[in-house]
């Protein structure tokens, strides 16, 4: 604990300091954007070195010798751990928690929008609050399989001892508590209600809370870009003798290419937003007409980030999907090469295609049709995704477990999301569903039924390798169906008001949209509901499950051969691998030597 | 078991269930309205394109749809976990066949509804009407030929060929008559175009899908910032804008 | 013969960590490449090729060069220890360091100039205001970075197989100065 209350304790000094510094020097109140922008700065190193920058690295800058604290036991997740298992599990455990919290917002909202008129959220409030489900969701997405799941298996499935970082893995995670301190405390500043989108002039000119918001999502880009790094680095340098590119676990593959696509395209959200900053604080015209800035720059540069984020949050869940297909369907991934030559594909795609978000924006007509086209291409790619998994169930030995009902449920979901967004693609529907309730049903198609189901899939898959013990089966089958059909009965009449004519992020709606809106609510409740038997299921499990088997799935990859959970550094000896991991039904395959001391590596 | 007149049978009965679920989910489809009603020629256009798409979706999903129910029913292992499926790694002519298929797929839907789309929606430049329109905090002010400036209603001549002039004076909002499916920003130092040629007669009052909504989040008044619509006949529209000049005078007191 | 689990491990490790840092470094080099271009992009898109007169050319020209020379500095520091030169490394890290502080005095400057004839509430004046201030902090992130390892050498540290810290550093110094050849022309020349 001790490391927690010094970073509690510095991050506050920092703050203090960098807000009463700025007062001292320039004036004005502590509550301004630039005093809060200074104070959030000295706060954020203050908070780092706190948790143990200072103490696991930072020394050696000034020569001194590192002494990272120790902890064992359940302390170990609030330290400055290097572990890339402990900062897996405290990536999934934040992220469930802000999932969870995410939806609680929802679940306000659902309540207001229960039926028209005005309930009893005001109007600025249900912005507010809206921006805020938003955002962290958003984050959720982004840093949720491939925080918890990237960290966790990567090094396990390539058979190295950790991370090639890590240290800037830790430091990663530990840029996120902040984040969320940042976000949830705008309230006090005003908040922002200017959406996650925090499109200009309206987040220039708007409350004081925008500045959190702009410095937290910066943190948080600072994040996933050194995430992004470390992955990719690790992937390239320290795969297992053996490991040729062409035996990558597909997950691998996955968080590999989402990691190029975030380590890059991620500065341009931090660019768009320092603008903002500027715009605010500095008293620059990026965004504002007055002085010849323009508003539509913000949305190009916001857009070039934001599009590829999709890709971003899907690709890993494309990557947690396949694996649990593929073993529990026990035949070998259909296509394999095919799919990941689709993952480069999207990835190529997914840095051309940003302007189709912009179709009624009043950019240049000139662009729509080649926009259009590149949108409709990226649908080429991802569709080799689908054949390989529609492909790897045909024929299949299916193990009927809840990772991959939960497989069946995503493919239904991803399937109605892929499609929806052909008609934003296209010019001519999109200028009608443009900033519609079609448009969030068609996003919480992909995100959440493409997204949070594979985290949610991950989470039962992995749980008996992360935690040692086995969830309970049927209330986790209970679980993915109710999760499948309280999400459709969501989000099917969801498509019909948009159609209809109910535009987004509105608090209040015409009379016509009661009926769909009511029923939309009241399932949102029971879906909710839905989340106590999933946290109760994994938590009752952890503590008190059966002790599983270190590999229930009979699966191939290497993070199955160990024990559960796996031990410090892994591997007692290198592994090698010696064959593809999944090639199921292929009599005499072997994807790794057996690791006793005989099948260690020579010198 | 695993013979290939096994795979065969599977395969005729999964294109059967596909088969089926695409004839069920058109006649449904063809048999129920979900767009709203088209008040403007736009709409024929935007209502076109979103017809043929689902059209085309609906093999698309029902295929997808078809693979899953038939996994499920046949594919299911009485849960031994040591025994492995058929070892069929790839197969190169369902890999072509699918590279063709959804290419053919994206090409296709891109030159109809897509470009053909958009140059239906280009294709006449030429106005018969002008409407300016402004967005502000939180209400839209539009300001017709004859110089009158109108808050309370949008009122638009029938089987008129109408451009709206969209801007802003201070933040981000967004021009959109459901009713008529056309929509663009309203852009601040920016002046946006945007055409409607309403077909149908009606009004905001028996139809919500005539108003002109804000679509742009712009703080707390956005749900709200709306302007009923009402399309007439064109000479009742002449009269109707006669009449704005005379009482404009009281109404821009109002304001102050 | 197989290795024991700690050997094979720390042979691992010693194998592929220079790799590793290598390429983590060049992965950074090329985020921080999209940063630059995301407010490149934003100064053409906003203000076009526009250019004000009143940009005072041959300051900014000197300190190109400033920059451009420091970069040599940098260079030869790395090399000098390669060698072994100790002396030499420090000599030309102190070198790079002043260079880089006199190229910080003088945009600072420079700006404290061109803020007159074109402030922030102008177009232009943003994206020099954003870019010089993106560069500028890359600077001097530099500079502080520079100092620790100047430090870190003049107490003994870096030995000629073993001087990561010195590379990476000077590294991102020659990436900071390939950025302001590119900034250069950005604000000055087009």
């Amino acid at each position: 604990m001790r490391p927690l209350i010094r970073a509690v304790v510095l991050g506050l000094v920092g703050y203090v300091a960098g807000a009463w510094l700025t007062v001292a020097v320039r004036g004005g109140s502590p509550s301004d954007d630039v005093a809060v922008t200074f104070g959030f700065i000295l706060g954020l190193i203050g908070w780092l070195m706190g948790i143990g920058v200072w103490n696991a690295w930072a020394r050696e800058w000034f020569g001194l010798p590192a002494k990272p604290d120790q902890a064992t036991g359940w302390q170990r997740y609030l330290t400055f751990n290097t572990d890339h298992k402990v900062i897996g599990v405290q990536y999934l455990v934040t992220f469930i928690t802000v999932l969870l919290l995410g939806g609680f917002m929802a679940l306000i909202m659902r309540w207001e929008l229960a039926n028209p008129g005005q309930d009893f959220l005001d109007p600025d409030t249900y912005n507010k609050l809206m921006s805020m489900h938003g955002i962290l969701m958003i984050a959720t997405a982004v840093a949720g399989i491939l925080g918890a799941f990237g960290n966790y298996l990567v090094p396990l499935m390539i058979g190295a001892r950790d991370m090639a970082f890590p240290r800037v893995n830790a430091m990663s995670f530990w840029l996120i508590p902040p984040v969320a301190i940042g976000l949830l405390s705008a309230p006090l500043l005003g908040s922002f209600d200017s959406g996650w989108t925090a499109y200009p002039p309206l987040s220039v000119v708007n409350e004081g809370g925008q500045v959190l918001f702009i410095l937290a999502v910066i943190t948080f880009g600072l994040s996933s870009i050194l995430g992004g790094l470390n992955i990719v680095t690790t992937v390239a340098t320290m795969r297992a003798p053996g490991m040729s590119w062409g035996r990558l676990p597909i997950f691998v593959w996955a968080a590999f290419a989402a990691s190029v696509l975030s380590l890059l395209i991620t500065q341009f959200f931090a660019a768009s937003l320092i603008l903002i900053l500027l715009d605010r604080a500095a008293g620059t015209t990026f965004f504002l007409a007055e002085g010849g800035g323009d508003a539509l720059l913000y949305q190009h540069l916001f857009w070039f980030y934001s599009h590829p984020a999709v890709y971003i949050m899907v690709l890993p869940a494309f990557g947690v999907m396949l694996e649990i297909i593929t073993h529990l369907a026990r035949k070998p991934l259909f296509a394999y090469k095919v799919v990941v030559a689709g993952f480069w594909g999207i990835v190529g795609l997914s840095v051309a295609v940003w302007a189709h978000h912009m179709f009624t924006s009043g950019m240049a007509e000139s662009l729509h049709a080649p926009f259009m086209a590149l949108t409709e291409a990226i649908s080429i790619p991802t569709g080799l995704v689908f054949l390989g998994a529609l492909g790897t169930l045909w024929q299949g030995r299916l193990q009927s477990k809840t990772p991959l009902w939960l497989a069946f449920g995503w493919l239904f979901n991803f399937t109605i999301g892929g499609i929806t967004g052909i008609y934003l693609a296209d010019v001519a529907t999109d200028i009608h569903l443009q900033d519609t309730y079609f448009v969030v049903a068609h996003f919480h198609y992909t995100i959440v039924g493409g997204t949070i189901f594979a985290l949610i899939a991950g989470s039962y898959f992995w749980f008996p390798k992360i935690t040692g013990r086995m969830y309970h089966e049927r209330l986790g089958k209970i679980f993915a169906v109710w999760l499948t059909v309280g999400f459709n009965l969501v989000f099917i009449p969801l498509f019909w008001v948009g159609i209809n004519g109910m535009n987004r992020r509105i608090a209040d709606y015409p009379e016509f949209f009661a009926g769909p809106n009511a029923f939309a609510s009241v399932a949102a409740y029971i879906l909710g509901a839905g989340f106590l038997l999933y946290a109760g299921n994994l938590l009752w499990s952890a503590r008190r499950g059966p002790a599983a088997d270190p590999n229930p799935w009979g699966a191939r990859t290497l993070e199955w051969q160990l024990p559960s959970p796996p031990p410090e550094h892994n591997f007692p000896l290198l592994p090698e691998v010696v064959g593809h991991p999944y090639d199921y039904g292929i009599p005499g395959s072997v994807h790794v030597a057996p690791m006793t001391p005989e099948g260690g590596e020579e010198a | 078991m695993n013979d290939s007149g096994g795979y065969k049978r599977d395969a005729i009965r999964v294109g059967l269930l596909w088969l089926a679920l695409v004839v069920v989910l058109e006649v449904v489809w063809f048999s129920v309205e979900i767009l709203p009603r088209q008040y403007a020629e736009e709409a024929r256009i935007i209502d076109d394109a979103f017809n043929l798409l689902t059209i085309l979706g609906i093999p698309v999903f029902s295929f997808v749809v078809a693979m899953l129910i038939y996994a499920a029913l046949r594919f299911r292992s009485g849960g031994d976990a040591s025994q492995d499926g058929p070892p069929i790694k790839t197969s190169t002519p369902v890999v072509v066949t699918w590279l063709v298929v959804t290419t053919a797929l994206a090409v296709f839907i891109l030159i109809n509804p897509g470009l053909v789309g958009l140059a239906e929606l280009r294709a006449n430049p030429d106005a018969d009407l002008v409407i300016e329109v402004e967005g502000q905090r939180w209400q839209w002010v539009a300001t017709y030929p004859n110089g009158a400036e109108v808050r309370d209603e949008l009122v638009l001549p029938v089987d008129t060929r109408i451009k709206f002039e969209v801007t802003s004076v201070d933040i981000l909002h967004s021009f959109w008559v459901p009713g008529f499916r056309t929509k663009i920003d309203a852009v601040p130092g920016l002046t946006t175009s945007v055409y409607a040629t309403p077909t149908e007669l009606g009004s905001f009052a028996e139809d919500s899908a005539l108003r002109l909504q804000c679509a742009e989040l712009c703080g707390i008044g956005h749900a709200r910032m709306v302007m009923p619509v009402r399309v007439v006949e064109k000479a009742e529209f002449q009269a109707w804008m006669a009449d704005q000049l005379t009482a404009e005078a009281p109404a821009a007191e109002g304001r102050g | 013969m197989a290795l024991s689990a700690g050997a094979a491990h720390e042979r691992a490790e010693a194998l592929s960590r220079p790799r590793a840092n290598r390429l983590g470094l060049w992965l950074f080099f090329a985020s921080e490449t999209f940063l630059f271009a995301a407010f490149i992009s934003a100064r053409f898109v906003s203000s076009g090729t526009y250019k004000p007169e009143e940009l005072n050319q041959p300051l900014a020209l000197f300190l190109t060069v400033v920059l451009l020379g420091s970069s040599i500095s940098a260079y030869l520091a790395e090399t000098s220890i390669a060698h072994g030169n100790r002396q030499g490394l420090i000599r030309y890290l102190s070198i790079t360091i002043l260079l880089g502080l006199a190229f910080l005095v003088g945009v600072g400057f420079e700006f404290k100039e061109a803020i007159e004839y074109f402030p922030p509430e102008t177009i232009y004046g943003s994206n020099f205001l954003a870019l010089i201030g993106l560069h500028g902090f890359h600077v001097f992130t530099g500079v502080v970075a520079l100092a620790v390892v100047l430090r870190l050498g003049t107490k003994g540290h870096f030995e000629p197989d073993d001087y990561w810290g010195v590379e990476g550093v000077v590294k991102y110094w020659h990436f900071v100065d390939l950025a302001w050849v590119v900034i250069f022309p950005t604000l000055y020349l087009f």
